[in-house]
């Protein structure tokens, strides 16, 4: 059972658990369409459809820049920066398939540009989210346990190099597939995956 | 059953730290949308269509200097064969090189005569590169003779009849 959930995994590439496969095939098919559609309109410089990339996207690229490490003040300034970079390669975009990893790529770029600039600046990373365990003092032993391991896999993460963390943020917490997540780290899947492999046995050692 | 769990507890960190976003960010991005965004340039596609093969940019370069080696050697009416090839590709290098700079400060030199008003008449378009006894340039002189500028950036001062001689076997040496 569990192999043929992993086989299902792999063969769509999401990270995230796929309930009923025959709504979520429909909402993927629907998702495509939105993503064609929307790429033509900003090839063709549609300025509304312009608007509706940025009601689609600046909280995903701004979660993506938090966990990327950066404060809050930093991602704000980071997503508007991506977006503008956005505007003005829009030429590069190809089509719908490709706008996740497109707009992915471009915010992946202003991060690294951002920290090769302050270098010495100290990672906000998601050790600065919060996590923390109900308070209320009926919570089960289980409930305590798993947010005690949520701690630990966060500083697990932000304690892995960037390019294995960055990984693991595009595929697990941003929930792009595979393919989608290689394009925006600018590697070939077999990389991609060798990276998220090693990333995910450094993690399992240090929390599980 | 690890890996499964871990990735479950990576879903769950992801929902975990998922941040509520400024309500007026979005506002503050949609104000910087440019009135006109850049439409798709057509002419950058084929750089693009390499550099999304995933091939490096050095090899994309490469690539599109020998397509282009190859379109002058089939539209220069080149023999298709592996030595009109190479000639081709010799023949560009020379351009490239040292030969091309003599051309063009010559044809800089033509343009200055001609805005002096000189009887000069510049021949660098259409002679074979790297072919230092092929005339650049003839500037008619004051006397009635000419001064002949070589390909190899050498000059002579010829006459008439001496210049028809030099545009004869020009003609010929192209004919052959």
């Amino acid at each position: 059972m569990a192999k043929k959930a992993k086989l299902t995994e792999q063969k769509t590439g999401f990270a995230h658990p796929i309930s009923g496969q025959g709504d979520a095939d429909k909402k993927e098919k629907y998702l495509d369409q939105l993503r064609d559609s929307l790429a033509a309109r900003l090839r063709a410089g549609d300025h509304a459809a312009a608007g509706e990339f940025v009601d689609m996207y600046n909280e995903q690229i701004f979660l993506f820049m938090r966990r990327l490490g950066h404060d809050r003040q930093v991602s704000e300034d980071l997503t508007q920066e991506s977006f503008l970079q956005a505007w003005q390669h829009i030429s590069q975009l190809r089509n719908g398939k490709a706008l996740n990893g497109w707009l992915y790529r471009i915010a992946s770029n202003v991060s690294k540009l951002y920290w090769r600039k302050h270098k010495g600046r100290e990672m906000a990373s998601i050790e600065g989210i919060g996590i923390d365990a109900p308070e209320n003092s009926e919570a089960g032993g289980d409930i305590v346990e798993h947010y005690e391991q949520l701690g630990r896999l966060k500083s697990a993460v932000a304690c892995l190099p960037e390019k294995l963390r960055q990984a693991v943020v595009l595929h697990y917490m941003q929930h792009l597939t595979i393919a989608e997540a290689a394009q925006a780290a600018g590697v070939r899947e077999g990389t991609f995956k060798s990276r998220l492999n090693r990333a995910l046995e450094t993690l399992r050692k240090q929390v599980l | 059953m690890n890996e499964e769990k871990l990735t479950k507890l990576l879903n769950d960190l992801a929902d975990a730290t998922a941040e509520p976003v400024r309500p007026g960010l979005s506002e503050d991005i949609k104000q910087q949308i440019p009135q006109r965004l850049s439409p798709h340039k057509a002419g950058t596609d084929t750089i693009h269509i390499v550099i999304n093969l995933r091939i490096s940019k050095l090899a994309a370069a490469a690539v599109i200097i020998i397509t282009i080696l190859l379109c002058a050697g089939l539209f220069g009416g080149r023999e298709w064969t592996s030595d009109g090839i190479v000639d081709s590709i010799k023949d560009s290098l020379a351009w490239l090189g040292a030969g091309r700079a003599d051309v063009l400060a010559v044809r800089s030199k033509y343009e200055d005569l001609v805005r002096q008003g000189r009887h000069v008449v510049f021949y660098g378009d259409n002679i074979a590169p790297g072919d230092n006894s092929a005339i650049l340039m003839h500037l008619k002189l004051p006397d009635g003779k000419y001064r002949v500028v070589f390909g190899d950036g050498t000059t002579a001062i010829v006459n008439a009849e001496e210049l028809i001689e030099l545009h004869s076997r020009m003609l010929l040496k192209k004919t052959k």
